[in-house]
């Protein structure tokens, strides 16, 4: 399927590339009952529509071949490498966009840890804005992981909370606590997760493999934290405005119907930067580290500071703490 | 299983034949049928957003209506229970019925499972061995496999006993009793996994409650039966099938029994969330009082408390619980009201307020209703035709064509169901 | 890019930034630093290559130096981001398609165009209890105001170019968190620890901080309240609605 055949009639030999590449008996089983599932699906590769492009040809076998694959986080490191390319390939061809989406793994010895200061937020929500640009986050929908809610002094309680304020801050007589997903180390959401589609990874980072989510939303329902997200139609971003530096379990384009969620920027972090939050943030209120490293900023503020955590009574164990100077 | 062909043809010819309202039953059904699967293609092109479902009440309609109808399909152990099991005689008629019904119920809470996923076309992915079950982790997984399973069972206890009829041979009982058991057991089950599926939340206090389960198996066996009522009714009043006025009455005291237990934890609920209002409490304020001027299902939760509280009360009444002509009215009433406050009120307030304390209310939207009209309207056309297929090899009617000797004489019922058919008529023709 | 500082007169008070020529490589000797000392910060193999593997923009880019006075947890030593011509750069952040300042205070160009010595040359100035009318209008003294400073508190008279600390030591204006944390030793603290101030790009390996006056105009600290980005929308916006 490489581009040197552009120019060819759709040929019936090419079929025979499906055919003869060796497939274990998952994958044969996969495409037997998938096949089923997806009827018109199935059809559409066995059979060379008349009229069809080469270039939508190769769309279709590889939309195929992505359909039928297994989950990420079973997947070997060669099957990772497929998938990606597979997915690279398919952003150039379907949306015209040159992307590199990592599979950076975890690094050992190194769990991430957050930390928030309530008293140097000032609810400019320069995090937001960062965050919509770096993870590919829906415009359309306008999906955003982050909340600053705006509370009263005195009182951490978001029943009085208002994430919509849109005045001048810091206004008078108010703190701003901003909230995403926490990381749990003891995650409800991964789980409920009926297809194992969510998982926490060993630095911490509960990601999800957005092409084995079915999208049932349990995991929505399960979060005490409202950190996830469902993608209610096909995601938009403008092809001017992708971030290309992707990562399979982070920022790559999302599909209609799956749930996603902040990952601590992935595709980031695991580089050794910081989260873009954490690089837009103006008042420095926000600490991330590595919470193994004793000599992390994470760590300082641990032990330096009063630091809480919002709903320990869950046993969920968050790694995001909040503190004040 | 040289009867199978014929099995085939006379449950076809069965379920395709009958008098003009019949016809226009099915009719009516199928349109509605249709309409819902138009709606069903606008939500696949488009997406879930076409519902009225938001990041905030992530489930809506469609859940609703899933963890009533699992109440409903777990009722059928109401009659398979007495009636196969203590031995009592009375239900033994509408044991097949009630299969339909758990049949029917099922059939709709796995369609409503569907069309509440963002992506179908990934369903494979629960197969076990193909995909991945996160069982026994997920209680989703949990409530695929007995939800399937107990499917399954229902499917498979009356065939084997409607075939054997139309075989003319004697169900084993030793082939489907323990099947029996394991149903009834396993009725429980899917009413509790779905329960748990939701009490087992902590991160929504609005369920995450030791008592839901039982909630769900009370309003279950209110619900339930209310229905078999009703359909036994029908059944009794338009065809000759023989339903006794003894199963008729012992149903209504069943109903009547487990619609008092759950009013107790009904008022169990409001004391526990009003007498010391916690945080915790604020889900069961939006429903009951409403939060903020947002107060949606205000009206719904109390017209359903009412009936509730009415019904229960019609059905303590002897005169009124003897009496058919309210009974079906107080039972369809019943109906009604847990649908409101199982459905509706149970699942929409659990995300209201959400976890970070925004209040965002929740309306179903047009395509929502048509989806869930024409799973209702498909979920009623498999319980005719299960109806329509049962009851004339029931009755003696539909026969294997390789049969000699009439049923009457080779057939040795199991003692539930022997001996009654004297009463045989044909079919009354309206 | 050395130049000389004897002689600079500097009236009023100056505003923090470093414009150029205004402080590169200093080395303390006795809280004052000779000219023409350039520090160069040791970085082990490891950190080098983490950098290099970086995207561009990112941390490598950033000119810093090592901060002088303060270590960070575990006596790790800590660079601070130098603002000064050409390192703009590594100050902005790229996210997704958009290029975020990460600064809250603009640096006033007149000072780049302007430095201190255009003006404050040659002579040494006599700092006036009160700011003279027409002279650095732009500052406004509310930290000084409040806390009962004068000009000649942070600035010393005989160069404009350096921060005075106390027993009468001196500082380059780039290492103004030694003056700052001769009274906000709390916030000095934090700073080093990482739980104040902010940390650019990465959380392993070189660690660059930006420096109190990055942030904080020292004669007008507070952070200047704005309108921020906008609201999340609560309701879901709906598309496609057939």
């Amino acid at each position: 399927m490489s581009e040197n055949q552009a120019g060819d009639l759709p040929e019936r030999g090419n079929d025979g590339d499906l055919l003869q590449k060796p497939v274990d008996r998952r994958h044969a089983l996969g495409m037997l009952v998938a096949g089923a599932v997806a009827g018109a699906q199935a059809l559409g590769a066995c059979v060379p529509l008349n009229g069809e492009t080469p270039e939508q040809r190769e769309v279709r076998v590889l939309a195929w071949r992505e359909y039928i694959k297994g989950n990420y986080r079973f997947m070997t490191e060669a099957e990772r490498a497929e998938t990606i390319t597979r997915l690279e390939e398919l952003a150039r061809l379907k949306r015209h966009e040159d992307v590199t989406i990592q599979s950076t793994g975890a690094q050992p010895g190194v769990v991430f840890g957050y930390a928030f200061n309530i008293s140097k937020c000032q609810g400019f929500r320069n995090c937001i804005e960062a965050c919509i640009n770096e993870n590919n986050l829906d415009r359309r929908a306008d999906t955003q992981y982050i909340r600053i809610f705006e509370m009263s002094e005195g009182e951490v309680n978001f029943d009085l909370g208002d994430a919509t304020f849109q005045h001048e801050v810091p206004a008078e007589g108010h703190f701003y606590l901003g909230t995403q997903c926490f990381q749990c180390a003891n995650p409800p959401c991964t789980s409920v997760c009926p297809v194992g589609a969510t998982w926490q990874e060993p630095d911490g980072i509960v990601v999800i493999d957005y092409d084995w989510c079915i999208g049932c939303r349990y995991c929505m329902a399960a979060c005490p934290y409202w950190a996830r997200r469902f993608n209610w139609s096909a995601p938009d971003v403008p092809a001017s405005e992708i971030n290309p530096n992707q990562h399979y379990l982070g920022n790559r384009a999302r599909k209609n119907g799956v749930v996603e969620k902040c990952t601590f920027c992935i595709h980031r972090t695991r580089q050794g930067q910081l989260p873009s939050c954490v690089e837009a943030c103006p008042t420095g209120a926000r600490v991330f580290g590595n919470l193994l490293d004793p000599d992390s900023e994470i760590r300082w503020v641990l032990e330096n500071k009063q630091v809480f955590r919002l709903k320990e009574d869950l046993k969920t164990e968050p790694r995001f703490w909040y503190f004040t100077d | 299983m040289r009867h199978l062909g014929p099995f085939a043809r006379t449950a076809l010819r069965s379920a395709t034949t009958g008098g003009g309202h019949y016809h226009l039953w099915m009719g009516a059904l199928t349109v509605l049928m249709l309409t819902g699967a138009y709606c069903y293609s606008l939500q696949l092109r488009h997406g879930l957003g076409v519902t009225g479902m938001s990041d905030h009440v992530s489930w809506g309609l469609y859940i609703s209506n899933f963890t009533f109808l699992v109440g409903l399909a777990a009722a059928a152990m109401m009659l398979v229970l007495p009636a196969y099991i203590l031995e009592q005689v009375d239900f033994g008629r509408a044991v097949l019925l009630a299969e339909g019904v758990a049949v029917a119920a099922l059939v709709m809470c796995l369609a409503f499972v569907v069309v509440d996923i963002g992506n179908p076309l990934g369903g494979w992915h629960l197969m076990p061995g193909l995909g991945y079950l996160n069982w026994p982790r997920s209680l989703l997984a949990w409530d695929v496999l007995v939800l399937n399973g107990y499917l399954a069972l229902n499917l498979a206890i009356p065939f084997y006993l409607l075939y054997n009829r139309f075989a003319g041979h004697p169900p084993a009982k030793s082939k489907y009793l323990p099947w029996m058991y394991i149903s009834v057991m396993w009725a429980v089950s899917i009413h509790l996994v779905t329960a748990f599926l939701l009490a087992g939340l902590p991160a929504r206090p609005f369920w995450n409650s030791a008592l839901l389960g039982p909630r769900f198996l009370a309003s279950a066996f209110t619900a339930g039966p209310a229905f078999m009522i009703l359909l036994l009714w029908f059944v009794k009043r338009n065809t000759p099938y023989p339903i006794s006025e003894g199963a008729l009455s012992k149903l209504a005291l069943i109903t009547t029994v487990a619609a008092q237990i759950n009013l107790v934890m009904l008022l169990s609920e409001l004391f526990y969330e009003f007498y010391w209002p916690t945080h915790h409490g604020i889900h069961a304020v939006y429903l009951y009082f409403g939060l903020d001027g947002h107060h949606a299902l205000v009206p719904f939760i109390w017209t359903a408390v009412s009936l509730n509280v009415l019904a229960t009360a019609a059905l303590m009444t002897h005169s009124v619980r003897r009496n058919y002509r309210w009974l079906m009215p107080t039972c369809a009433v019943l109906f009604f009201a847990i649908w409101v406050e199982k459905g509706l009120g149970l699942v929409i307030p659990g995300f209201i307020p959400s976890p970070l304390g925004e209040i965002v209310e929740y309306t179903p939207t047009l395509v929502e209703l048509g989806v869930t009209i024409g799973i209702w309207a498909m979920g009623l056309f498999v319980l005719t035709v299960l109806v329509r297929v049962a009851l004339p090899i029931e009755l003696g009617e539909a026969r294997s064509p390789y049969l000699e000797a009439p049923p009457a004489e080779r057939a040795v019922r199991p003692r539930a169901t022997r001996a009654r058919h004297e009463d045989v008529r044909p079919f009354r023709t309206r | 890019m050395r130049r000389s500082r004897s002689g600079m007169m500097f009236a009023g008070l100056a505003a923090m930034s470093l414009a150029a020529g205004c402080g590169e490589g200093h080395q303390e000797t006795n809280g004052y630093l000779p000219p023409g000392v350039e520090v160069v910060v040791e970085l082990d193999s490891a950190t080098v290559a983490r950098d290099a593997a970086l995207e561009p923009g990112a941390l490598a880019t950033v000119v810093a130096d090592t901060v002088v006075g303060f270590t960070g947890p575990g006596e790790r030593p800590f660079e601070v981001a130098r603002r000064s011509a050409g390192s703009e750069a590594g100050h902005s952040r790229r996210f997704g398609t958009i290029t975020l300042q990460l600064v809250l205070r603009d640096q006033s160009p007149a000072l780049t165009q302007y430095p201190c010595t255009s003006c404050h040359a040659g002579a040494r100035v006599t700092m006036a209890a009160q700011r003279e009318p027409d002279v650095h209008n732009d500052i406004q003294p509310v930290h000084p105001d409040t806390s009962g400073g004068v000009c000649a508190t942070c600035h010393a008279p005989e160069d404009a170019s350096l921060l005075v600390l106390l027993e009468d030591r001196r500082a380059p204006l780039d290492q103004s968190y030694r003056l700052c944390a001769q009274c906000h030793f709390r916030q000095a603290d934090a700073w080093a620890g990482g739980g104040h101030g902010k940390r650019l790009d990465g959380w392993q390996g070189r660690r660059v901080v930006m420096a109190c006056t990055d942030c904080h105009d020292p004669h007008h600290p507070a952070v200047e309240p704005r309108i921020p980005f906008r609201a999340p929308v609560i309701e879901r916006i709906r598309s496609d609605d057939p």
